[in-house]
């Protein structure tokens, strides 16, 4: 896996913009220009990858839902980029009879069926326009890159595949069945991208067993299939460096409940918690009343501000997994050094201004021409550099004035050391009725956490008391019942979730940390240095790489894809550590995991690691889905 | 997905960096024909060969097939550039002549020819974009138009980096030709007798042309031969060094005056281009700056007609005034009056 997914995705898409040839590297080729159509699948699919103008740059000149209203561009190709479902096909047919285009490419998502197929035959026989469509192709791209190495599932639609829709407690064997469906097409497609079938580890009883046995043989049919298979071919010696195949560790989101409602103190996570963040981009309000209105005006208008996390924003690259008082100081520094730029380009323009009329101008010339030069043509790069320390500016601050709101840093603090078992400083009921520290939410995560760590079922007293004081503050205590029958289901008596040994080491209490003049004083908020510690999810990853023996994980199934006879047993056939992991999360993940693995993967040399879930949702989404799940 | 057709073989797309993209377009074309079969069968027919006449013949004057002839003329002028690049940047030694090298006549005309070409690829463009403007079609058939006359003007654009960074070198070779061969009569002339100097270099002043300092020194340089040709039996041993050395650094002045114009000269080169650029900018800040003036205009009409109301306003409550006044003296009056009636 020399080239990331991302890579290879985008690589993918291009070619298929290209007509499904590989697009040339000569700069002054001949532009052809196309129209590309889309459904939502295809636009969250292309979206994080490409921008508008990369697209303009391989000749799009336009791009549309295929669902909207189009109309006729009679000598133009049309790229079409959609999932086969029933709609979709008919709209598509729709076009055909409507003779929209000059010719027509078709590329599915996912794989079609034969009935579509002949659907679409048919409507292009009706249209007399069989010859126009030139070629049809199954891209096998279901699932969105967000990161070099991550990805998800879906974006649309999540709420069929979601930990609710799983878990419910009145879903039926159909329903399951087809879930279990969608998740493996994604991850067969998954796997298609990558050029590697993987061998496969799941835990037992539990959803992510039925999704890898389905996987299994799904990936098995098609590698029997020797005419059709689609592990063959050059790719496979030419693109894989290593010899060996990736890991691919299935876990579920029931061996671990306690990380998705954690709050968290990373930079991209933080974007992820507190404001609207979706597929790299975050939206925001502006102006918000810090100013008071004059008396009279009207109240000012917010406005959404949307931004782009690309993967070209180096900041962006280099901070996300840095904890918020880092970053804070980072874009403090990168303004810094903007301004000098700045003022470099601006004195250099009162020399010039000066030794205009000077004879000895020419010798002065030299030196500043060049100067001049290169000051001029810095100038784009500067303006890019301005706009991005601006974004960063914003959200920052944003995210700096809720944290400052809901005492994040509190929160985070208390949670750590309960996941951690460390002694606490303070009760939890004083936290939990302390009235400004939080929303009623973020109290109810809080309890939850401890709900979910705690060695010894809290008394019944106890209980009581803790949800008096929640109902005080205002929660909704569903989540609480589910939790408790999630925790009677699952074997706590073994393998109690144990988060390891986290530090959290406070740095000054009420520390005005950062330098004066800064922007950003964050009096009153704590600098918490973390410790590296590991979640279960980085641990079972851990284990089954590294070979190790562990209780948990001893008795987790063994696919392997390529052998001839599937087996029951558990036992690895191989010895060797893994180089390469691909862990994915049924059920749902989140930043958290995703930075926790990512530090994994940079503390051991030479290990890959890729995170991919079925879908991702923030705190707020989770404890909505388990308030659901606990009113049934 | 069965596979169970019995002709049809799928195509595995395989390339280096593995994307698995099945074709199926002969799949889709084996569909086509198993319904077209099901309808014989089921007797539902199309007439299928009526409509593929008439709709072959598309409009000769539409927007794409002019925009497409654009295309290929550009396509035509980067094919003829590349085609003569060796032969145009080939360093043409002074020694000589080989067949393929090209005149400077001939590089002339091809810059020429290619300059007026690209002139009209580009009238073309703005003419189609003016028409396409005009036309009034729907949005998206305006979008769609707008990009690919984008895409045509960069393309063009490529093209005419290739030509300038091929005349860029040229013009490099010949300054540095010029001053090789500058410099080369000169050593002959201070290592032969200098008798029959003078027509070399006044071909080498020739070539100069602008430089009237150092022609001039060369005319003296000439004339300091000349003399030395008439007294040259009278010359000491001394003398012909003196004159030697007069003659280096005469020769060493000149080129330190040549060099400091070749520098200014490249300097006047890249302030022209900052120029271009500054210019650029300035435009673009022109239409800012129209918004900002109309805004502007308008906010001093408001502030007039805001003066003028409050100047109203400001008579109308004197007015008020007055009348207020005038009805509370009336009805003490009134009140005066009354009491004096009264009693």
């Amino acid at each position: 896996m020399a080239a990331s997914v991302r890579e290879k995705q985008t690589v993918a898409l291009k070619r298929m913009l290209n007509f499904n040839a590989p697009p040339l590297k000569n700069t002054t080729a001949e532009p052809v220009w196309k129209v590309l159509i889309y459904d939502r699948f295809g636009q969250d699919i292309i979206s994080p990858l490409l921008s508008v103008k990369e697209l303009r740059d391989m000749g799009i000149t336009l791009h549309l839902l295929l669902h909207s209203d189009r109309d006729p561009i009679p000598d133009v190709p049309a790229v079409y980029f959609v999932m086969p479902t029933e709609e979709n096909i008919d709209r598509i047919c729709q076009d055909l009879r409507n003779q929209l285009y000059e010719s027509y490419y078709l590329n599915f998502i996912s794989a079609i069926s034969r009935s579509k197929l002949e659907d679409i035959a048919s409507a292009a026989l009706a249209a007399n326009a069989v010859t126009q469509v030139t070629k049809v192709f199954d891209q096998y791209l279901n699932f969105i890159t967000l990161e070099d190495d991550m990805f998800i599932l879906c974006h649309q639609n999540k709420e069929l595949i979601s930990y609710h829709a799983i878990n419910r407690a009145d879903i039926q064997d159909t329903d399951m069945e087809s879930i279990m469906d969608t998740i493996v097409d994604s991850l067969f497609c998954f796997f298609v991208t990558l050029g590697a079938v993987p061998i496969i580890r799941c835990p037992r009883g539990n959803a992510a067993e039925m999704v890898a046995e389905k996987l299994d043989k799904k990936l098995r049919e098609n590698l029997r299939d020797a005419r059709n298979s689609l592990f063959t071919g050059d790719n496979m010696a030419a693109g894989q460096f290593s010899f060996q195949r990736p890991l691919f560790v299935l876990a579920d989101r029931n061996v671990d409940m306690a990380t998705p409602l954690h709050h968290t103190w990373t930079y991209q996570a933080l974007i992820h918690d507190v404001l609207d963040f979706h597929l790299n981009r975050v939206m925001m309000e502006e102006g918000a009343g810090a100013e008071p209105s004059p008396a009279g005006a009207r109240p000012k208008k917010k406005s959404r501000r949307t931004y782009d996390l690309t993967a070209a924003d180096r900041f962006w690259q280099k901070h996300k997994g840095s904890p918020f008082p880092e970053v804070a100081e980072s874009v403090q520094e990168q303004l810094d050094r903007y301004r000098a730029q700045e003022d470099e380009v601006k004195r250099l323009k009162s020399i010039m201004g000066l030794e205009g009329e000077d004879e000895g101008a020419i010798s002065m010339l030299s030196d500043n021409t060049a100067k001049l030069t290169s000051a001029v043509s810095s100038l784009p790069e500067l303006l890019e550099k301005k706009r991005l320390i601006d974004l960063h500016t914003n959200v920052a601050t944003a995210i700096l004035d809720h944290i400052k709101s809901r005492k994040l840093d509190v929160y985070f603090e208390y949670e750590e050391k309960l996941m951690s078992k460390s002694t606490l400083d303070k009760s939890l009921l004083d936290i939990i009725s302390d009235p400004d520290a939080g929303t009623p939410e973020d109290k109810m995560r809080l309890f939850l956490i401890y709900y979910i760590t705690a060695q010894l079922v809290p008394s019944e007293s106890d209980l009581e008391q803790y949800k008096t004081a929640l109902l005080d503050t205002g929660c909704d205590l569903s989540p609480l019942n589910y939790i408790k029958q999630w925790k009677a289901f699952t074997k706590m008596a073994a393998t109690p979730a144990n988060y390891g040994n986290s530090g959290v080491k406070p740095m000054g209490l009420f520390s005005r940390v950062m330098n004066t003049g800064s922007q950003f004083v964050m009096e009153g908020v704590k600098n918490l240095v973390l410790k590296q510690h590991n979640i279960p999810v980085t641990r079972i990853l851990d284990n089954l790489m590294e070979m190790k023996s562990h209780p948990e994980t001893d008795d987790y199934r063994y696919f392997d894809p390529k052998m001839l006879r599937g087996s029951e047993s558990s036992i690895p056939r191989n010895k060797n550590p893994f180089q390469e992991a691909v862990v994915f999360v049924v059920g749902g993940g989140n930043y958290i995991e995703y930075q926790n693995l990512v530090d994994y993967a940079k503390s051991k040399q030479g290990k890959k690691v890729i995170y991919g879930c079925s879908e991702l949702f923030n705190a707020a989404q989770f404890i909505k889905q388990l308030s659901q799940l606990g009113q049934k | 997905m069965t596979s169970s057709i019995g002709d049809v073989s799928v195509c595995l797309q395989g390339c280096s960096s593995a994307n698995m993209a099945v074709d199926i377009t002969l799949l889709f074309k084996a569909s086509v024909k198993t319904v077209k079969t099901r309808n014989k069968a089921i007797g539902i027919g199309f007439d299928s060969t009526k409509d593929e006449i008439f709709k072959r013949s598309r409009p000769k004057s539409g927007f794409s097939p002019r925009a497409k002839e654009v295309i290929s003329n550009i396509t035509k002028l980067k094919d003829f550039l590349l085609q003569h690049r060796k032969d145009y940047v080939s360093a043409g030694s002074l020694i000589s002549s080989d067949l393929t090298r090209m005149t400077d006549n001939e590089r002339d005309q091809i810059d020429q020819d290619a300059q007026i070409f690209m002139r009209t690829c580009s009238e073309a463009i703005k003419q189609l974009r003016n028409e396409a403007e005009k036309k009034i079609t729907s949005t998206q058939i305006k979008e769609h138009r707008g990009a690919v006359l984008d895409l045509i003007e960069k393309y063009l654009r490529g093209v005419c980096k290739l030509y300038s960074e091929q005349r860029a070198i040229r013009v490099k070779r010949m300054v540095d030709k010029k001053r090789l061969s500058r410099l080369a009569p000169e050593h002959h002339s201070r290592v032969e007798k200098p008798r029959e100097v003078e027509p070399v270099e006044g071909k080498t002043v020739k070539e100069e042309g602008s430089e009237k300092s150092v022609s001039e020194v060369l005319d003296n340089t000439v004339e300091h031969l000349w003399e030395e040709v008439r007294v040259e039996d009278e010359l000491s041993p001394e003398e012909i060094q003196m004159f030697e050395q007069e003659n280096q650094r005469l020769v060493s002045e000149m080129n330190n005056l040549v060099d400091e114009v070749r520098q200014i000269e490249g300097k006047v080169v890249e302030i022209s281009r900052l120029q271009e650029i500054f210019a650029e900018k300035v435009l673009q800040q022109e239409s800012e700056i129209d918004n900002i003036h109309q805004l502007v205009v308008g906010a001093t009409e408001n502030v007039k007609e805001g003066n003028e109301d409050i100047r109203e306003a400001i008579k109308n409550n004197a007015g008020f005034r007055v009348w207020i006044l005038f009805f509370l003296v009336m009805c003490s009056f009134s009140l005066l009056f009354l009491d004096w009636y009264d009693s």
